[in-house]
């Protein structure tokens, strides 16, 4: 009896290992350089407590996606380069229905999981090859395709384009 | 308002009402297509609306100022504290830049750029930022030294920033206004198209309603007129067949069924030709339909009513009358054919042509017998006259002589009765034919006028007659009738006028082509009343009694003036005025002719030839002896024959003039005989040959013409008819004698004489011998009817020489019983002939 407890547990504490091991073997290591990104809430890959923290490298890690369109705060068409928010969703593990996203003046908007699909928007790091200073509404700024199709010209989806974005919670 | 303008009124407004339903549809038209053009513009607003280029400008102009109001905070914390926060200020700076970036580049803000303190102020808030970028991006230690600089600076924008957010407003504001009226402008405009179309749609609606009632109402008339035409086809009482251009029935009505005995549904779709059409008439049909076919020649097709024949079910070929029609349909041309079975009417109509045709035999019939009659009547009367005028010359006393003299009057008035009669007996059996002689008219008129001045005396009566205008002489005219109309007219007028006078006037009035002359009577006698005119020329007329005390007439002069008149091509008329006298005239065409020998034209009646050859052929030996005495007695000379072998065989070795040919012999009749004189070859196949017959009858005398002979005389001989005959035939007009008979002038010829007593008595005699002998055999009951038959008939004839008609008509009974080998007729008519032999008067001679 005891030898099968302890077996028991011996088989989970190794699959448990294997699958923390899984996990890890992704990477999520600690940021190295200045963390421009925080994911918390539900959640299962962290890097910090309760927390995926990420630096600008990475998300370059991360398979990059391209949008060019034009925007209503900016003059001209854009090639923006960043994160798809699915990937970046996965990527965390996020588990819920709704992202609450946080700029860094404090703007926050809530942006439904639903919008987070193959053509929907990136996270940008990048705006025509370079990467977004603060001044310029960056350093990540969420984009949509706006210019693929007229569903992604409304307000609210103007309101989700949150700029100088730094955290992200994700709500059940 | 006339029906012509009401007309075109209503025409007009028709035409009115479907222009106004033209524009109604353009209006809707109209108010469609504008209603699409602003909804196309409402959904672009809705777009615009929609896509929402604003991102809530308004807040985003308050943030501005609120992230500035950041930033001088932080600015003022980090003046105040020893350790100043700096990157609180470095991230408050980018954050304030990065909002007035968006404003100076963003393009949902380029209108507001457009407005001078809008775009000054951005310029200038943005111009002094810039300037601060080196403190900012600069060392820690230089930014903490500039922190008072920063200060100032955005001490110095405060205002502007301030500027910024209100001038945004307002015109944001503004924008939305306008937008909003000009959706309203927008709304309102498809408000009132909408209710313009719908008002249109309405009018349309109760126009398609109207047109809809309308054309409901067409459809009821329309079926209420189809089912008419049906009632009426139906209840035609022509049978009606449609078919198309194959002679294929389309349909077929229940008359039709009725006329021809098939049902309808039998009959769709078969041919024509196959069912209706009888066989002899079925490939003239079929070529009409393939010639119809091909070149759309009509034979009976629209030609209105033809009379053909069709063929019922059960075979039986009748008599339609058929009209065919052409009608044009949607499924092609048809013909439509109206039928109306005629049979009954065909079967009246020969029926009533039948009735007409025995009734108008009937009265020939009765015309002939009328003449036979009359022609029996004169030869006893004559018989009466002849013994009167014997009967004169004996010793009479003076009683018995008034006596004789009145039976004279009365037998002389009677025998122009008889004649009368017969004259219009024979004109209506068509026994008499016109002839035209060559006559000097001048010298007819006078021999007439002075043959009745002793009647004319007797009245007082002056008569005379004279031309008007250049006078005719010589024409060609049928002289006897035209003697006999002018006879009866001057007769009329002496008798009616009393002391008066009465003239003859003639005219030659023809035209030029045709030579005519008027003859008018007239009278100062007592006129007939006007009433009367129009009856004078019917027949048994007798409208007035003649004056003094002559005798009345039979009221057929005028009568017989009219047909004989009439019979010339002429016409007769009357004028009349009551107590004052008459006039009656009449007019004949005439031809001109060359003069003849005066004595012959003067009398050609009375004219007689002498010593011509004459060959009787005759079986019945009284008869043949009363022809021998009569023709010798006129100076000619006679060889006769028993039959008609016998006549052929003399007539091959000797020339005659003439032959007198009885018809009915024993070895070869007249007619045979007749054949074989003219076609043997021999001297007289030339020569008048004269049927000789006591059958007088028109149909028997054609007979004769047509098997060659050349004229007819009647049995017994009239002595008077003969002589004309001869004249006629042998006379210097005729053409046929090769040898110019003897003429001598007649106009004081004695009478012919009658033959001699005693061979007549001696003929008397033999005939009661024979016929008492023919009773004596019939008694025998011989069994040879051929044998009856010539036996009954040679007493006959006899019989009817010798005064016995009753008897000779019973014996012609026993004569057609025994040729129609009918023994019961035969026994009857032998017992109804023994008793009119011995009921028949003492046989003699006329």
């Amino acid at each position: 009896m005891y030898r099968l407890k302890t077996l028991c547990v011996a088989v989970m504490a190794t699959l448990m290992t294997l699958t923390g091991h899984a996990a890890r073997a992704e990477g999520l290591p600690a940021p190295t350089g200045e963390v421009i990104l925080t994911v918390t809430g539900n959640i299962t890959q962290t890097n910090a407590p309760d927390a995926a923290q990420f630096d600008l490298e990475m998300l370059q890690a991360l398979d990059a996606s391209e949008i060019v369109t034009d925007t209503i705060w900016t003059e001209g068409e854009q090639v923006f380069v960043g994160v798809r928010l699915n990937t970046l969703l996965e990527h965390v593990g996020a588990q819920g229905e709704t992202l609450a996203a946080v700029a860094i003046n404090d703007y926050a908007v809530e942006i439904p999981v639903s919008d987070a699909t193959d053509d929907g928007p990136i996270v940008a790091y990048a705006l025509n090859g370079n990467a977004m200073h603060r001044r310029e509404k960056g350093p990540l700024w969420v984009i949509y395709p706006y210019a693929a199709s007229n569903k992604f010209r409304s307000e609210v989806i103007y309101s989700r384009s949150i700029w100088q974005l730094d955290r992200i919670d994700v709500k059940q | 308002m006339s029906p012509e303008t009401e007309d075109r009124d209503m025409s007009g407004l028709r035409n009115l009402r479907r222009r106004g339903s033209v524009i109604l549809v353009l209006v809707a038209a109209l108010c469609v297509a504008t209603i699409a053009f602003l909804a196309v513009e409402i959904v672009r607003d809705l777009r615009l609306l929609s896509s929402a280029n604003s991102d809530n400008v308004q807040w985003t102009l308050s943030q501005a100022e609120v992230e500035f109001l950041e930033f001088q905070h932080a600015l003022d914390l980090a003046r105040e504290n020893h350790v100043p926060d700096l990157e609180a200020v470095r991230r408050e700076f980018d954050i304030f830049y990065s909002r007035m970036s968006t404003l100076s580049t963003g393009a949902l803000y380029a209108p507001l750029r457009d407005l001078p303190e809008f775009g000054s102020a951005l310029n200038l808030v943005k111009s002094r930022l810039d300037a601060m970028i080196p403190l900012i991006d600069g060392d820690p230690a230089a930014l903490r030294a500039g922190l008072e600089t920063l200060a100032e600076g955005a001490d110095a924008s405060r205002g502007d920033v301030r500027r910024i957010a209100n001038s945004g407003l307002l015109v944001f504001a503004e924008q939305s206004d306008a937008r909003r009226r000009s959706i309203a402008v927008t709304l309102l405009r498809m408000a009132f198209l909408t209710t313009t179309l719908v008002v249109a749609l309405v009018i349309l609606m109760r126009h398609a309603q109207i047109a809809g009632r309308v054309a409901k109402r067409r459809g009821r008339e329309l079926t209420s007129a189809l089912s008419r035409m049906d009632t009426i086809l139906e209840a035609s009482l022509d049978a009606l067949v449609v078919s198309d251009l194959q002679g294929r029935i389309l349909d077929f009505n229940s008359v039709s069924e009725r006329i021809f005995g098939y049902r309808r549904e039998d009959v769709i779709g078969r041919t024509l030709g196959d069912i209706l059409i009888p066989d002899h008439l079925r490939d003239a049909h079929e070529a009409g339909m393939r010639r119809f076919a091909l070149t759309g020649e009509r034979h009976v097709v629209g030609m209105g009513r033809v009379e053909l024949e069709a063929q019922r079910k059960n075979g039986e070929v009748f008599p339609v009358e058929l009209a065919l029609e052409m009608a044009d349909t949607e499924s092609g041309q048809i013909i439509i054919g109206f039928l109306r079975d005629i049979s009954q009417r065909v079967k009246d109509e020969a029926e009533l042509v039948e009735a007409r045709d025995s009734a108008l035999a009937g009265e020939k019939a009765k015309a002939e017998f009328l003449a036979m009659m009359t022609h029996e009547i004169r030869t006893p009367l004559n018989g009466v006259l002849g013994n009167l005028s014997l009967l004169r010359k004996t010793r009479l006393d003076s009683e018995q002589e008034r006596f004789v003299r009145h039976m004279g009057i009365s037998g002389k008035l009677l025998m122009s009765h008889v004649d009368a009669v017969l004259d219009i007996a024979r004109f209506e059996s068509g026994m008499t034919e016109t002839q035209g002689q060559a006559v000097h008219l001048g010298r007819l008129v006078q021999d007439i006028v002075d043959s009745q001045l002793g009647a004319a005396e007797a009245h007082g009566n002056i008569v005379e007659w004279s031309w008007t205008g250049p006078p005719a002489t010589w024409v060609e005219v049928d002289s006897s009738r035209l003697q006999q109309v002018i006879l009866n007219l001057l007769g009329n007028a002496i008798k009616f006028t009393t002391d008066g006078r009465i003239a003859i006037e003639l005219e030659q009035v023809g035209a030029d082509g045709a030579a005519a002359v008027e003859f008018r009577i007239i009278d100062t006698g007592i006129g007939i009343a006007e009433a009367d005119l129009s009856r004078v020329f019917d027949d048994f007329e007798s409208l007035a009694k003649p004056l003094k005390s002559d005798l009345g007439g039979t009221g057929l002069g005028l009568g017989i003036a009219k047909r004989f008149v009439t019979a010339m091509g002429g016409e007769i008329g009357v004028e009349s005025t009551l107590d004052e006298g008459s006039v009656f005239w009449f007019r004949i065409p005439v031809v001109p002719a060359s003069a003849t020998d005066a004595t012959d034209s003067h009398a050609p009646d009375t004219a007689a030839l002498r010593g011509l050859r004459i060959l009787v052929a005759e079986d019945n030996e009284i008869n043949l002896h009363l022809a021998q005495d009569l023709l010798g007695g006129m100076g000619h000379k006679v060889t006769a024959a028993q039959n008609g072998l016998q006549a052929v065989d003399i007539a091959q070795h000797q020339r005659f003039d003439l032959v007198l040919m009885d018809i009915r012999m024993p070895v070869m009749d007249g007619l045979a005989a007749t054949r074989a004189i003219r076609e043997g070859g021999g001297p007289n196949a030339d020569i008048p040959i004269v049927a000789f017959s006591a059958n007088v009858l028109p149909e028997a005398k054609d007979r004769f013409l047509s098997g060659g002979m050349s004229a007819f005389l009647g049995k017994p001989l009239d002595p008077d008819e003969l002589v004309m005959l001869l004249n006629r035939l042998c006379g210097p007009d005729a053409a046929a004698p090769a040898t110019p008979p003897v003429s001598a002038p007649a106009a004081k010829a004695p009478p012919p004489p009658r033959a001699p007593a005693d061979p007549i008595a001696a003929l008397k005699d033999r005939y009661l011998a024979e016929a008492a002998a023919l009773f004596d055999w019939l008694a025998g009951a011989p069994g040879d009817m051929a044998a009856i038959a010539d036996r009954c008939h040679q007493i006959a004839g006899s019989a009817a020489a010798f005064g016995q008609p009753d008897l000779r008509t019973a014996l012609l009974h026993v004569e057609a019983a025994a040729e129609a080998g009918d023994h019961d007729r035969l026994a009857r008519a032998i017992a109804d002939a023994r008793v009119a032999w011995h009921e028949a008067p003492a046989p003699r001679i006329a």
